[in-house]
Order: C-alpha cells, then structure tokens, then sequence
C-alpha cells in the first residue's frame, strides 16, 4: 500500500457537533417535552437483603397527582435485565431484595415531585436478613446465598507456562495484597429517558444511554412486544463511562410499561442519589500478586488472584474479571502466568462496566509491585519496565503474539528522554517530600473475547455533494462523531463541514453491539472508512465517465474530482454526485467491519483475545506536605501507543479526561457503605475532582499503526485512567517511603501514616 | 404568582408557583432547556445561569427572587443570528467540550468572570470555575479555553 497522503485525518478538529452543545440546543433526554408527559419515580429498599413480604401501594395511589404504581408483575415479560447471562436481576424486586436502593415499586405522576413524593408512601414490608457486605462473609462456609447459583458470580483462570517452575528459576520473589474500591461514574447528567408511545403500536424510546440496541432488546422483552417495536433513540448523552447501559434498561423498561399503560408519554429521570445507589459502580478489588524475578530483573513468574466484588447484580462482571486477569501481568513478556479471577456476590450496590473495565485495578497492583521489585534489585523503575517490556512477536498472557503495534517500548523511551531532559525534582526539606512515579499499562481494545465485534455503517452522498453517516455506535463526548465525519471526509475528498454522523436510533442503523472497550475509533472507524470507499467508487467512475478517462486517473479531493495527471482538470464534487444519481450510480453503502473473531482455550484463555492493545507509560512528580498529607502534582506525562492519531484534539481530551478519572480512583473517590447503605450520595460528599484539582497532564502519542483500526488507529478512551492511577500510587510511595497497598491513597491515609511514623522519605 | 424579568433580553412575565425553582421556571415554563440539572443540591454548578450578571445555581433559587432582577442563560450568549459568542468559540476551538451536558454552566460562569475581570490568571480561573464540575475533559482544555477567550475579548 502506497502511503496516502492524509488532508483531514491527523488534523486538528472541532467537535462536529459541538455547535449545539455551546448553544444549548442540543436536546438531551430529560430536555424533551410532550404532550401530556408524566413522571416516574422509583420507591426504593432502604435495607440491604430481605424477603419481601409485601408491597402495599394503596396509600401511594391516593397521593395527588398519581396515576400509577407498578410492581414487579405489572411488567408483561420476564422482569429481568442483565446485558449478559445469566440476567439475574428483577426490574422491580419482587420477592427479594438484594442490596439497599433497590427498587421495587414504580409511581406514576403529574410531576416529578408528586411522583417522588408519593414513592415514599409505598409501603415495602420485608423481613430483614443480615446482609452479606464483603466478599470474605459472602464467601464463608456455610454463609446465605445472595441468588440461587451461589454466591461466586464467575470465576476464570489463566494458564501460561508452569508457573511453579517459574518461580523455581527465580531469584526474588514478591507477593502481596492490594486493595481498590468502589468508583462512581459520576457523569454529570444523571439518568434520564423518555417514553412515548406512538398511534401505529410502537413506543420510541428516548434515553441517555451508550447501547441502544441493549435498551431496545431488553425493553421489547419486559414489555413482551417483538424487538420491530421498539425503536430506542440516543438522545444526546451527558456522559457514560460505561455507566449508562444496565440502568438505563432499567428505566427504560418501567417507563416504557408505564407509557402502555397510560397511553401517555413518560421520563424518569434520576435524581444524583439515585444515580449513585442505584446503577453500577466500578468493582472494588482485593489482588494478590506474587512475582518471580531474576537478578538481573528479568520477570519468570506472575501468578495473581483477583477478587472483585460485584455486588447484588452479575451485571457485566463475567467480562470485567476476563479483562482485569488477561491484562494482570501487565505489559511484559512472562513465560509462566497463573491467575484467578473471580467475582463474588455481595448485597451492596451492584458493579459493572467502568471506563478501565477492570484493568485499572490489576494495573494498579501490577505496578506497585514492579516498583517495589525495581528498588529491591536496585534497578531504575523504568529500566525494569524496558527490560521486559512486550516487544513485537513476543506472546502476551494469552500467548497471543503480533508482529505490528505494539509500542510500549516506544512509550517507555518516549517518557524516558523526557525524563531526561527534565530538571532533577528538589530534594525534599522540611515541608514537602518530593516524588517520581512511574507506570506501564496495556488495555485491549474492542470487544475481543467479550462478544462478536461487528460494526455496522451506512455512508450516503446527496446530489450536493454532501454526505450522511449512521454507524451503529453512540456520541458519549468521545468524540466518535467527529472521527467518522473526518475520515468520511478523507475518503469523500470533501470538506469536514459536509459530513453530518447522524444520532444514532435502532430504526436505521445496524446493531454494532455496544460502544464500549474503546472500540469506536477503531472498529467503528474502520466501518465507515469501508462505506465510504465503496460510495467513493461510484464517484470515481462517473467523473471518469466525465472526464473520458480511466477510473485510475481520478482523484477526489477538496470537494472535486481532478485528474491526477492535472490537477486544473477539475470537476466540482457536486456535478460529479448529481451525474451519479442520474446515471444510476449507488451513491448510499452500507458496510459491515468484522475484527478477527477471539479463538481461545476457555480453561487456560490462551488464545487470540483482543485485535490490539493500546499500551501506554505515565509519570508523576508529586510533592507531599509533611504536616498535611497535601499532594500537588507538578508533572504529569501520559504516553499511549495509539496507532494513529485521527484527531489530536480528541485525543488530548481522552487522555487527559481519562488520566483524571484515574487520578480521582487513586487519590479522592470511594463510595462508602455504613451497614450496607451508601452514605455518600452526592456531590458534597463524593469526591469528584473539581477544576483545582485537575492534573497537568501532557499527553504524548507513538503511533505505531495498527493494521486492524482505520489509517493505523487504535482506541484510547480507556487506557489512561489505569496509567494515571498506578504512577500516581509509585509516586506517593517514592515521595513519602510508604508503599499503600490499597486505592484510594487519601490526603487522610497519607497523613495518618506519616504522623504514625511511618514515613521518612526520600 | 406573576413574575416579571428579563430573560435574554426580553422582557417576560409568567405564572409560577412560588415554591417553584429557578431551573424547572426556565426549563419547563420557558422551554429553555439549555440550563441542566446534575444534583439539585447546587454542588455540580450544571444549572448555573447569571442574575444581574452573577452566576447564580438556578437549582438553588425560587422563581418569585427574579422579580424585576436581569437574566441570562446559555440561550442568550450566542447572538441571535446564531453567531457564537468568542466564549463559546474558544472552548470549541480549545476542544473543551466533550459530552457538553456542563457546557452551558461553564460558559456562563467563564462569561461572569471575564465581564468583572477581562484578564484573570490561572487561579482567578480556577476559583471562577471550582463550582462547575466536568467529568469528560479533566479541565486542561477548559482553563485553555477561558484563556483564549480571555485575549479574544480584550482585542
């Protein structure tokens, strides 16, 4: 392949919907208006477990206002949600109450306060059962089980080589515990849909949510309609995370029974509390790793057992212990791996997809350890790292091995020459305590082993030149509109302004499976750079009907199709798709991208997982006030192997957006339960990073392409908040001499640690 | 009650309850859905709207304060030939806006704070903006931005 000469991909880009979303005209779920709209406002369990005894709704019903109270049998399919098997969870809890903030009861009203105001008068009788709130009671012998199958959620092995004989070859060996706990997604736009249902039988669904096509098979099948009649709009989306997927089910089925019922539109829309006890948080993590190195800090030996409590709900936990165990190694050729992964059931809020999706947590042990390892051999901490670093054609913990892209040498020799160049950090005095942390991270991209990975995508050219994408993936602020408009653009050879990617609804666009795992960009750019390259054909030919010349000769740039011998042969673009139409050219495509199917051992999951990695190399330099626990972060450098960089814009704004996310895991957020209960649900006492406390990130990009991403790219919406977070918890030890096993590492933990002695240092 | 204040430059007058919020006046009485509710409690700053020129959580203020008071909202910063406002061109242009749901609360407290000091420095910025949470962007590109607009309002 001749090396194309790019005019839009790589450039620096605006959002090409942002015009609305700096005018406020973009409409958001929650923004819009109906005739008739009602509200729905859920009754919820204030305790943890119980057997419900009874759900009396007739003093709700009296309320004013009220129209309705469903429960759990006024919901025509099977009340069930769950994007996978085994769809353990009731929309309305009917016999069972598995984790406090449950709901189990539905109140329909004239306004959202007379609704929510009536929720309260919902009786819920239950007889309270002591709940189970750590995976060790959930795991004692003998303790109740959470559902019927157990109390073990999943559980998967790795198997890489002899992990005994491993450890026999080695001359240090490591082991230790490390603890995460429970983040909350915390997108500024809470949870919000709109029900409307339509004369022809239908309901359209409005919703902030990230896969449509979950909400419209879910919704048809509570509602027992056929999927045909359901169509599920993405209203703009206020953020995810992947936060808005079982929840937004959730509410999209009771406000979807209740618009039956009533014949009228509905919204529900979460308040914050809700939103925090009521839809998935990130696993919290207990890791056990134990790492055999020789001297000379070649690693021989990982083996690693993860316990990740995923609360009432399975939820997407079957994946996120896949993913946290595959890339639990790290980014380092090991011969001989062995982990466990495993979620357990426990009744507190329950736990899913997570921007990271279970990659931030193992990265954060795995990185703790590589550090201690490096100061116990007397090895520079990023030496360790080069040393046995992945490097093409190298098996990863699965065994898969590729030849392209894979660049964590790349970011490790990135950051080290910057590391060089800088200044030596201060020594510390008698104020601060100055630190260097450092961190190497991999994430799979797309779907892989978690499902088919499909992408569908229609490009259309009108007569004017101008041209509509759908792809089957959703707008979440990542930016993926902008990236399928640029590289239709590129293809098309027309200007960025001419391309609309329209909102994504379930009428007229393919099911791509869900936006998640960083696989817009890459699976879903990949669709539509196929689209439009076939539309693209049509083009070439007319003008070279046009022009009388072979179709070889034909160049579409800058809105024309010009003779690549002479560039002033030019035809405008225009004339070119008005003949097409008239000729009879297709002008309209519609595409499908497939990535290699995952071909693995389920017991060892040796095997091919993911199409590609992004890998990345974070530093930190940090200063810790002796007399406070006060971090400042004075450097922050995010290095990530991205493929390709469509837009740069974009790409800053991942990583650093990202990188926060990781920071807040390590540093500020933890949901906190006092006898099972959240206590922290708002933004007063749920630490979101706030503006002052935002990181000065530079984002950095290799770009070592990636032959399976369009023009060589490869998702980064993930990956950092796993880099940020590990560097981050290598720096405070280097700055202060304390390794803490466990995240978040508080300005509180480190205070009491340092007034009990525990630290001198550097 | 019969409320009466300039909204946008326009004179209105309007029956609201006196219990009723700011935000749901504006949202659902004037259809102005620009302004966003994140928390109802005034810790997000997804509602901030200006009063007389200051920012203001409408989440937090009952409609009968507005009585013969000033008020803007994201609906009012662009022009009416729908040219942005160079607040709303700089965080474009700076790519400070990725989901865009605090976009309205920040640009009009970036727009309080440049109109009392056209200048500000890094930590004016940030206490100006400490109340308005963005999830998607981790702020760099918002500092660039109200920087930006910064110099392009004082040319």
């Amino acid at each position: 392949m001749t090396e194309e000469k790019l005019r839009v991909v790589g450039t620096r880009v605006r959002k090409v919907d942002g015009y609305e979303l700096v005018t406020g005209k973009a409409k958001y779920a929650g923004d819009m208006r109906f005739p008739g709209l009602v509200y729905g406002f859920a009754a919820r369990s204030k305790v943890a477990a119980g057997t419900i005894r009874a759900i009396r709704i007739d003093a709700a019903l009296r309320q004013d206002g009220v129209l309705a109270v469903l429960t759990g049998k006024d919901i025509p399919g099977p009340n069930l949600i769950g994007v996978l098997p085994p769809h353990d969870q009731p929309v309305l809890a009917t016999d069972v109450i598995r984790y406090a903030g449950e709901s189990v009861a539905l109140v329909v009203a004239e306004t959202h306060q007379a609704a929510k105001r009536a929720a309260r008068a919902v009786e819920l009788e239950v007889e309270p059962l002591t709940p189970i709130l750590t995976v060790d009671e959930a795991l004692k012998e003998g303790a109740r089980k959470i559902h019927e199958r157990g109390n073990v959620t999943f559980s998967k092995k790795l198997v890489k080589g002899d992990v005994e004989a491993g450890f026999a070859q080695a001359d240090v060996i490591l082991e230790d515990t490390f603890t995460t706990s429970n983040q909350e997604h915390a997108y500024i736009e809470p949870e919000v849909v709109c029900v409307v249902p339509s004369g022809d039988g239908r309901v359209t669904v409005y919703a902030s949510c990230q896969s449509p096509f979950h909400l419209r098979g879910l919704i048809a099948a509570n509602l027992a309609l056929p999927a045909s009649r359901v169509k599920v709009v993405q209203a703009a989306t206020g953020g995810s995370f992947g936060g808005k997927d079982d929840v937004a089910t959730e509410i999209g089925i009771l406000a979807g029974v209740a618009a039956m019922k009533l014949g009228r539109p509905v919204t529900i829309a979460h308040e914050r509390e809700e939103s925090i006890i009521g839809s998935t948080l990130r696993h919290s993590a207990r890791i056990t790793i134990k790492t055999g190195a020789k001297k000379d800090g070649t690693l021989v030996a990982r083996k690693i057992a993860i316990v990740l409590d995923g609360g009432a709900y399975a939820s997407e936990s079957p994946f996120v212990i896949m993913k946290a165990m595959v890339h639990a190694a790290g980014p380092y050729k090991v011969d001989n791996i062995f982990v466990e992964s495993s979620a357990i059931y426990t009744n507190k809020t329950y736990c899913g997809a997570f921007r990271g999706f279970g990659v931030p947590q193992v990265t954060f042990a795995s990185e703790s350890q590589m550090d201690e390892l490096a100061q116990k051999l007397g090895l520079d901490p990023l030496e360790l790292r080069l040393k046995n670093a992945l490097r093409p054609g190298d098996a990863t913990a699965t065994g898969q091995s590729y030849e392209k892209s894979v660049g964590i040498v790349q970011t490790i020799t990135t950051v080290d020459a910057r590391r060089k160049a800088l200044p030596p950090l201060p020594a510390s005095d008698g104020r601060w305590m100055y630190g260097r942390g450092i961190s190497c991270m991999l994430q799979g991209i797309s779907n892989g082993a978690e499902g088919v990975d499909v992408v569908g995508a229609s490009v259309q050219v009108s007569q004017d030149g101008s041209a509509v994408v759908g792809v089957g993936l959703t707008e979440l602020g990542q930016g993926a509109r902008t990236v399928y408009a640029q590289i239709t653009a590129e293809v098309l050879g027309i200007p960025l302004s001419q391309v609309t990617v329209k909102q994504v609804d379930t009428d007229s666009v393919h099911d791509s499976g869900p936006t998640v795992a960083s696989r817009s960009t890459t699976v879903g750019g990949t669709a539509v750079k196929m689209a439009a390259t076939e539309v693209k054909k049509s083009l070439v030919s007319m003008a070279a009907l046009m022009f009388k010349v072979d179709e070889a000769l034909i160049v579409l740039k800058e809105n024309f199709a010009v003779l690549s011998v002479d560039d002033n042969a030019r035809i405008p673009l225009k004339d070119v798709a008005t003949a097409a139409y008239w000729t009879g050219f297709p002008l309209m495509n519609l595409t499908f991208s497939r990535a290699p199917d995952a071909v693995y051992d389920h017991e060892t999951h040796q095997g091919k997982i993911y199409i590609t990695y992004n890998f990345g190399t974070h530093l930190f330099d940090i200063r810790v006030e002796r007399s406070t626990g006060k971090v400042e972060v004075l450097r922050h450098l995010a290095c990530h192997d991205v493929g390709k960089v469509i837009n740069p814009v974009g790409l800053e704004g991942q990583i650093e957006g990202a990188s926060l996310f990781g920071f807040g895991l390590a540093h500020m957020e933890e949901v906190l339960y006092r006898d099972g209960r959240i206590i922290n649900a708002n933004f007063a006492d749920y630490a979101v990073p706030s503006i002052k406390d935002r990181l000065p990130t530079e984002a950095m990009a290799v770009e070592d392409a990636n032959p399976t991403g369009p023009y060589g790219a490869k998702g980064i919406g993930e990956p950092p908040v796993a880099g940020a977070a590990s560097a981050f918890a290598n720096a405070v030890a280097n700055a202060t001499g304390i390794r803490f096993r466990k995240l978040p590492i508080t300005r509180q933990d480190i205070l009491i640690a340092l007034t009990s002695g525990q630290g001198a240092g550097r | 009650m019969r409320i009466e204040f300039v909204c946008n430059g326009d004179d209105v007058a309007v029956e609201a309850p006196q219990d009723m919020r700011v935000l749901d006046l504006l949202r659902n009485v004037l259809g102005l859905t620009g302004t966003k509710e994140g928390c109802g409690r005034g810790e997000c700053g997804a509602c901030t709207i200006l009063v007389d020129g200051d920012p203001v959580n409408a989440c937090l203020m009952y409609a009968p304060k507005l009585q013969g008071r000033t008020v803007e909202t994201i609906e009012g910063v662009a022009g009416k030939d729908g040219k942005l406002h160079p607040i709303q061109e700089a965080f474009l242009e700076e790519g400070a806006v990725q989901c865009g749901y605090c976009t309205p609360g920040m640009v009009l407290s970036t727009k309080a704070l440049l109109t009392k000091n056209p200048r500000p420095g890094i930590p004016e910025i940030e206490e100006a903006l400490s109340g308005n949470f963005c999830r998607c962007t981790g702020y760099v590109k918002i500092i660039k931005a109200v920087q930006r607009a910064s110099g392009a309002l004082k040319a």
